[in-house]
């Protein structure tokens, strides 16, 4: 059967050590759109991404993008691939030893052939796009945390990908970067008609400029739908996550003995 | 009894297959076709690991030098040799001494580097934003560092044993007065080019395989946290230090051991 979105997960078992991260698991990220990837911390989000990205292999099931089985690629057809795809990486990423406009120029050396005026031009205006055109000879330890994050981003979208895969863009940003963030991601996924898929625990910049959200959680989806099907949602888990509550049917607290067990010079008679 | 057998086994199991995908890792890093472009990277890494190595062997070089000089002019004196001092300068060096204290500081100071490099590289997502540009880490950061410390190692023992010959003249020539046309031409008569060259050399290439080798596993293997790297670079002096030492003795048995 030809897979419906341009990733199509189908039926994933992923175990970390014993611990299954994702049991049973299947969704769809559809063409076109920006898609928020959500849950608490450790619900497998990160792991969702690379396990799309073909850097982790699933236990069992199907991870299928851009219509096959990335499972059943070689290193090679993997490869090409990805060549089709951009990663911001939480960290950003960039390569240390190169400068800026080197680390984005990187993508381009590596997959197109294009001549040194159009290479310049390129990364000039991916620069731009991302206000750092003025930093483009500055090395990466001389940029701030949020600056590193925006030239990751030009880097990710200059070979103009099909995909682009964003893994939490928002964390640690002061507020300024993160609407600079958010106005980007949702301007470069209309002007390139692209597919953005965003891991994210930040609901409110998350839900602003998603188009469909997909909550994890319970070692497989919770709930999949726009942001204000979500925010109607009447399910528990859902109205848990979007709310923030401790208690609930998420839990909080990872498995152990009750507290008063454990505290040392009580007496539990 | 018999859990303690299935622990021994369990453990050299699990050593077997850290070997294995060690040897796997460098497979898949230095067999492939040689592109135009990784000249460049080649020639970067020289510098790092060969070029900024230099410093600390030419003076680890001279002073071993003048060392031996001294304890060779004083051993030699008491029976009136001391015109050997040449040759019982250059041999030391170029045998044994060039080899195993080269790649000692090699492995301290470009395999430890190496190490902490890669790993802070897997630390910093480098490794996988590579990956996902659909480059593979092991053609482009694996392989230049490998090839550079294949070449630089037997480059800088051989420096080194220029240096401490010249370093043990110093000492017994000019310094103590041994005659230098005996310095130069006991020492001339006594080494041997194929048995004593380019058997040392034969040790640098192979001490230089198994630093880089170990080097560059222990960085691409390693767990990316900063106790996670800082295990592994310690790892990577350890393993290095003691297989240069073991395989010093199994080649010099192998290369000399006919002539005892």
């Amino acid at each position: 059967m030809t897979p419906k979105g341009i990733i199509e997960i189908k039926n994933v078992t992923f175990y970390r050590a014993d611990r299954a991260i994702f049991k049973n698991l299947s969704c769809t990220i559809s063409t076109g759109k920006i898609t928020a990837i959500m849950g608490a911390s450790g619900s497998g989000k990160t792991t969702l991404l690379r396990l799309i990205g073909g850097q982790l292999q699933p236990d069992e099931g199907q991870v299928f993008l851009f219509g096959q089985d990335v499972a059943l690629l070689n290193t090679l057809h993997l490869n090409q691939l990805r060549s089709r795809m951009g990663v911001l990486f939480q960290s950003g990423a960039l390569f240390t030893d190169l400068s800026v406009f080197d680390n984005v120029a990187f993508p381009l050396r590596e997959h197109l052939n294009l001549s040194a005026d159009d290479l310049y031009n390129r990364v000039l205006l991916k620069l731009e796009a991302v206000g750092l055109r003025g930093a483009r000879d500055l090395m990466p330890s001389q940029l701030s945390g949020g600056m590193a994050r925006r030239v990751a981003l030009a880097r990710a979208v200059a070979i103009e990908p099909e995909l682009i895969l964003y893994d939490e863009p928002f964390a640690g940003q002061d507020p300024i970067a993160m609407a600079v963030l958010q106005r980007l991601i949702k301007h470069i996924n209309a002007q390139m008609q692209l597919t953005s898929v965003l891991v994210s625990h930040d609901i409110t910049e998350a839900f602003a400029i998603s188009d469909e959200v997909i909550l994890l959680g319970h070692s497989g989806v919770l709930a999949q739908g726009s942001p204000d099907e979500l925010k109607a949602s009447e399910d528990p888990a859902v109205k848990q996550f979007i709310h923030g509550e401790a208690d609930g049917v998420i839990p909080f607290h990872f498995a152990a003995p009750p507290l008063q067990e454990e505290l040392r010079g009580l007496n539990h008679d | 009894m018999i859990n303690v057998i299935a622990d021994i086994g369990s453990i050299a199991l699990g050593k077997l297959i850290r070997m294995g995908e060690a040897l796997l890792m460098l497979l898949q890093a230095i067999v492939v076709k040689p592109k135009l472009s990784s000249i460049s990277r080649l020639i970067q890494q020289l510098y790092i690991v060969g070029v900024q190595s230099l410093v600390i062997i030419l003076v680890s070089a001279l002073f071993i030098g003048m060392v031996l000089g001294l304890q060779g002019y004083t051993l030699l004196s008491a029976y009136g040799s001391e015109q050997a001092v040449g040759q019982m300068v250059a041999l030391t060096l170029v045998r044994e001494l060039s080899p195993v204290v080269a790649a000692l500081l090699f492995a301290g100071r470009a395999g430890s580097a190496l190490t902490a490099e890669i790993g802070l590289m897997k630390a910093t997502e480098q490794l996988a934003s590579l990956e996902m540009f659909g480059v593979d880490p092991l053609h482009r950061i694996v392989a230049p560092r490998f090839w550079a410390g294949m070449i630089s190692l037997p480059l800088l023992v051989a420096i080194f044993s220029l240096v401490g010959i010249y370093g043990g003249y110093l000492v017994a020539v000019d310094w103590l007065g041994v005659y230098g046309g005996s310095y130069w031409g006991n020492m001339q008569q006594a080494v041997d080019f194929n048995e004593d060259v380019l058997n040392g050399m034969v040790k640098a290439v192979v001490f230089a395989f198994l630093i880089s080798w170990t080097a560059l596993y222990q960085g691409y293997s390693c767990i990316p946290t900063s106790q996670g790297i800082s295990a592994a670079t310690t790892r990577t002096v350890v393993y290095s230090s003691l297989a240069i030492l073991g395989f010093d003795f199994i080649l010099t048995a192998l290369m000399f051991g006919g002539t005892i």
